[in-house]
């Protein structure tokens, strides 16, 4: 059964027997995602005060810095500006001509830590298809890997075998973005001669090839570290997605 | 513990009846409903509990081996299906769990009552670790720090904890067969 799974394609016997179940289990789920979505909430917003109260010494001092930095910031603000207007690229402007965003919202989750899937009420039958970005308000959050008609599963970028090939901004250094079971997200592959700073943004690089489109808004640098014997720099980067609180997403059908 | 079965248990082997089928067969659907829809929405200390595990593991204790070997094969198929995840591992892991809780059953001193809470521990101590060495050999990696406090004492302690309530619902729905343990009673 399992080589008979891992031999097989999407429209296979397995892929097809998964899609009629889900089909079936779909609306349950969703069902069951809308009544359990309070609870959810709830528990979110009692964690989250215990963790805002550590958060707040740490959050002061960043006031201090921001507010450094903040001259700098209006400055760079300004050249930004510019620039943008010079590759006329604006928010709206990141999806080219051709491209479709469709909303659902996250039905159901992996219930196993080795795989950090989801599924969304979206499938085939809203133009759906296999290897489609979908992304939320925050940035990317991963890419389909099996539909059915009214549902897809979407492996996001925080699983171990998700790779998005990814460009750090500004100094343009090149890396492939990878997941892995502990939720933790690094770049690899960039090399030791290029300069990436923390806090600097990580995007979809789009190049030839690549399954997302250029510039969709993946994370920032967190840490960055070289040892003398590897040939790339360690790069963990911080997703810009809160992947505990996903819920609305899109899904960029080409 | 003997898991060998001898001739005077073969002898005294028989298949469920068509309404006690009925009823596994619900229970079937129940557990991977449970599994598919309700599991995914709990994480406690970063797992989600095992309720088709826990399930399998009661049906075993309550129907012997061979219907908790089926059992488990039916509904570890049917929740990597619906999960999406990859078909067989589960059902798999879910044949053995099935199998050797019933028999685990069928020649042990249940009278204590803390059988199921046994029982699911170490379902779900054996079930976790196979799943490990398949992911390993999937090629998916997990440090034994992480996988130990995040995955492995997490899902013990969770799914032994559901053990007991769910023993005592799946006992009462499948009452009308009888139990191995008043089985032998009698």
């Amino acid at each position: 059964m399992l080589t008979f799974y891992f031999r097989g394609t999407d429209q296979g016997a397995a892929g097809g027997a998964q899609g009629a179940v889900l089909e079936v289990v779909g609306p349950l789920q969703k069902g069951t995602s809308v009544v359990t979505k309070p609870f959810r909430d709830g528990w979110n917003w009692t964690t989250g005060l215990f963790r805002a109260n550590s958060e707040n010494e740490a959050l002061r001092e960043e006031v201090e810095q921001l507010r450094a930095g903040l001259a700098q910031e209006l400055i760079t603000q300004a050249e930004n500006e510019e620039l943008r207007a010079l590759v006329k690229l604006d928010g709206r402007d990141i999806f080219p001509d051709g491209v479709e965003l469709v909303t659902g919202r996250v039905v159901a989750r992996s219930t196993t830590a080795w795989y950090s899937t989801v599924t969304i009420d979206l499938g085939s039958d809203d133009g759906v298809g296999v290897f489609d970005a979908v992304v939320n308000g925050s940035g990317l959050v991963g890419r389909v890997t099996s539909v059915a008609g009214d549902w897809s599963q979407v492996t996001l970028i925080t699983d171990q075998q998700s790779y998005v090939d990814s460009i750090v901004m500004p100094g343009g250094a090149e890396g492939i973005l990878n997941g892995s079971v502990t939720g933790d997200v690094s770049l690899g592959y960039v090399d030791k001669n290029e300069r990436v700073k923390v806090g600097q943004h990580v995007l979809t690089s789009g190049r030839k090839g690549s399954i997302f489109v250029r510039g969709i808004p993946v994370g920032v640098v967190e840490s960055v570290g070289a040892q003398e014997v590897e040939l790339y720099q360690s790069i963990s980067v911080k997703p810009f997605v809160d992947f505990r609180k996903l819920d609305i997403v899109q899904v960029v059908v080409r | 513990m003997k898991f060998q079965r001898t001739n005077a248990d073969r002898e005294s082997w028989k298949w469920p009846s068509p309404r006690e089928i009925v009823r596994l067969v619900v229970t079937l659907l129940a557990a991977v409903l449970l599994q598919t829809t309700i599991a995914p929405h709990i994480r406690i200390l970063g797992a989600n509990p095992d309720f088709a595990l826990i399930i399998v593991v009661c049906v075993a204790l309550l129907r012997g081996a061979e219907v908790g070997a089926i059992f488990g094969f039916l509904t570890g198929g049917l929740v990597a299906v619906a999960l999406m995840e990859p078909v067989g591992l589960g059902a798999f892991i879910f044949v053995l769990v099935g199998y050797y809780a019933g028999r685990y059953a069928e020649t042990a001193d249940l009278s204590a009552g803390f059988a199921p809470l046994v029982s699911a521990f170490a379902a779900t101590f054996v079930a976790t670790a196979l799943y490990a060495i398949a992911q390993v050999l999937l090629e998916r990696q997990a440090p034994l720090g992480f996988f130990l406090g995040r995955v492995f004492v997490p899902s013990l302690i969770l799914n032994t904890l559901l053990a007991g309530p769910l023993y005592v619902v799946v006992r009462f729905w499948l009452k009308e067969g009888g139990d191995l343990r008043e089985a032998r009673v009698a």
